[in-house]
Order: C-alpha cells, then structure tokens, then sequence
C-alpha cells in the first residue's frame, strides 16, 4: 500500500516511522526445520519418502 | 453478516498477500526439482533396459540445467521471482535438518579439521584477491568486498560487508554477479576436477567447502559428486559461514581506521549480528540425534526432509543465476575474482591433499 506523496514543500524532511526489525531468514528457517522436526519425533509424520 | 463473508474476509485477513505471492516460485522449484529426479531416474532405467553404460547424472545437475536454461532462455516471468528467491530459506532449513545426519563428535572432529584449513584459505584469499585488486587498480573497496565474497561465504558476506565498510550499491552488484557466476561456473567445473583427480568422497566435500564461495553452490557441487561429499561439503562451507563475522570486522575496523567507514563500537555485539544463526540450529538438531532423541526410522525422515529442501534450493541456483547480468558487468573485475579463484582452488587443493593424509579424512 502505497501513501500519498507530500506536498512539495509542506513536509520538507519527513522522518520515517520507526519500524519493529523483522525476524531474520535464519530464524526462520530454524523455527521451520524444528518444527518439522518436532512433527517427525511427536509421530505425525511418521515417514518422508525420498 | 453472513458466515460466508466473515469466512472470506477471514481468509483475507489470515492469508497475508505477501505469503500468496510466494506460491508460484515455489511450485517452480518444485516442478523443476521433480523434474530432475524424474530424469536422473528415467536415464538410469533407460541405461539398464537397453545395457547402456550412460553416465550416472545426479538429478543435482538436471535440476540446475533446467534452471538455467528456463533463466537465461526465455527468463523468469515476474510472478514466479518472490518464490524463487526463497531458495535460501530451504537451504538454511536443509542444513539444520542435516544435522540429523551427524553426530556431535564428527561435527566437532570435522569442524575442527575444517576450521584450521578455513584459517588458512581465507588469509589465502584476501592476501590474492588484495594483491590483484591492486595490480588491476579495481576500486579498493570493491577490492574489499570481492576479498570478503571469495574468502568467506558468497552473497551473504558481500551484503553484510557492504554496510559494515561503506561501499556503494554498483561495488556490492557487481561483487556478488562475480561471485555467481564463478559459482556457477564451479558447479561443473569441481566434480569434474575431482573425478579427474580421483579424489574420496570426504576430501572432495572439503575441497568444495573450502573453494566454492557461496553457499548453495558449494552444497550443489558437493551433491554433484556424492551424497557423503555433499555432507561434508555443507559442514566445510557452515565453518566457513561462521567466520563471516570476524572477516567483516577486520574489513570495517580496516576502512574506519581510514576514516572511510563508521566505526563499529560494540565489537562483540557485531560478531553476533552477523554470526549466521541457523549454524546454531544445524548444531542443536546434531545435539539431539547425538543423545537419542530420534529412532534410526526417524533420523531417516530427517534426511529425507533435508533432500527435499535442497531439491528446491538446486532448482533455485539454476533460476537465479542469468549469465546476462555478467555481460552487463564488464570484464575487468570478473577476470580479477576468476584469477583468484583459480588460485583459491589450488591453494584448497592442495590444504585438501596434506589435510587427506594428515588427518585421513
């Protein structure tokens, strides 16, 4: 979602928001793999072909 | 309201566009990676039905080939790119799954190993890469990223060193379409070598480890050779991934010193931020197999669900790699990080052979 641009002139250095970092790739693709993991252990999956 | 449109509007809601977005790459790299299998099979059976001797092609290099050939043919449509570029979660998530295949002593055992030739190779490697960057008057801190892509770990080192030195966003373009295209011209180029050289299996993961920049061109070649050598080329390769950190400071603390970067004030906390995490993961999942957290059946399920996420990692390496962008780049640089390379392989090469009956890996 795009916001309206400002005026020229109006709003000559706008600071941006504060923004929340972002969890990283690495995390997860940990998060992922554990899960999974935790599918295969706990009996869900019970058997993944190859 | 009805509960048809608050179904709707939930879904709206609940399935983020972003996450949508991403489904047809990744059907891509499922197709393609199937596809490979398919062929390596169908080749297989076809050779034995008719008592041909045809060469055994792991479905690795299939699934590569048809990337680059879908790549730098007709090219990627853009709704498959957001997709495509999640290759390096599923290779991050086959590497923790593949700690299920190691034991924590072999971990160590080989890390070990791995770490004193890593030491090595990447004083190696920037020592060559400085020196030629000098000799060919490339930009010194496009020298430097070069230097930090070739001796650690690829992509992932030139973007974290681009921020940590200050270099500019052509500098950082140019260092990683380099770095691809050596990776990719690796991929073909090592397990060829290593036949020819009649290498093992172990001394060959650790050579790809070692001489193959970035991540999941080094596990590819590895896959390339031999199951047992992709193993040990991703634990190689993970080593080397760890030492990024320690890399990019030196780089930082070098260009901050001459006033050309900012200076990095909590060192400690620096080395954290740019550790890759997911080593961390591959260590934990190791741990676990080592005290007999899973049943042999189910240790089995992990490897075969780190198979499949690397499936969709080599499909990806094909896709992404566009051998145009090179031809955009100009040739100096390039020349100067293939040069290196090629002196980064036979220094490895030769780590590898002393390392072979050192350690006898």
């Amino acid at each position: 979602m795009s916001s309206p641009s400002p005026t020229p002139g109006t709003n000559p250095a706008p600071e941006a928001p504060p923004r929340r970092p972002r969890l990283s790739l690495d995390f997860w693709a940990v998060l992922t793999s554990l899960a999974l993991a935790a599918l295969v252990w706990g009996g869900l999956v019970r058997r993944v072909p190859w | 309201m009805s509960e048809a449109v608050l179904a709707s509007e939930r879904r709206t809601t609940l399935v983020p566009e972003r996450f949508l977005r991403l489904l047809p790459g990744i059907a891509l790299l499922f197709a393609l990676g199937l596809l490979g299998k398919l062929t390596e099979q169908v080749l297989r059976d076809y050779g034995k039905a008719h008592h041909l001797a045809l060469p055994n092609i792991e479905y690795v290099l299939w699934a590569i080939l048809f990337g680059l050939l879908i790549a730098n043919t007709i090219g990627v449509p853009r709704i498959f790119k957001p997709g495509i570029a999640t290759y390096e979660f599923w290779l991050k998530s086959g590497i923790v799954l593949l700690g299920a295949r190691f034991l924590l002593g072999d971990v160590l055992k080989l890390g070990g190993v791995s770490l004193a030739l890593v030491a090595i190779e990447l004083v190696a490697a920037i020592a060559i890469m400085v020196v030629l960057g000098r000799a060919f008057r490339l930009k010194p801190k496009l020298t430097s990223l070069l230097a930090i892509g070739s001796s650690v770990c690829g992509v992932s080192a030139i973007i974290a060193g681009q921020g940590a030195i200050g270099a500019d966003d052509d500098d950082a373009t140019f260092a990683i379409a380099a770095i691809l295209a050596l990776g990719a011209f690796g991929l073909f180029a090592y397990p060829y070598l290593g036949h020819l050289l009649g290498l093992s299996d172990h001394a060959f993961g650790l050579w790809a480890g070692l001489a193959v920049d970035n991540t999941a061109e080094a596990t590819a070649a590895g896959a390339i050779y031999s199951e047992a050598a992709g193993k040990i080329a991703v634990l190689t390769k993970t080593t080397r991934n760890a030492t990024i950190g320690f890399v990019v400071l030196g780089f930082a603390i070098y260009w901050a010193a001459r006033g050309q970067a900012q200076r990095v004030e909590r060192k400690a906390a620096f080395l954290w931020q740019k550790f890759p995490k997911f080593v961390l993961g591959f260590l934990l999942v190791s741990t676990l197999a080592t005290v007999g957290v899973f049943t042999s059946a189910e240790l089995t399920s992990l490897g075969n669900l780190s198979r499949w996420a690397f499936l969709l990692t080599f499909a990806g390496v094909g896709l992404r790699t566009d051998l145009r962008e090179l031809k955009r780049q100009g040739l100096r640089p390039f020349l100067v990080g293939a040069i290196a390379e090629l002196t980064v392989t036979v220094v490895t090469l030769f780590l590898v052979l002393g390392a072979d009956r050192l350690f006898t890996l």
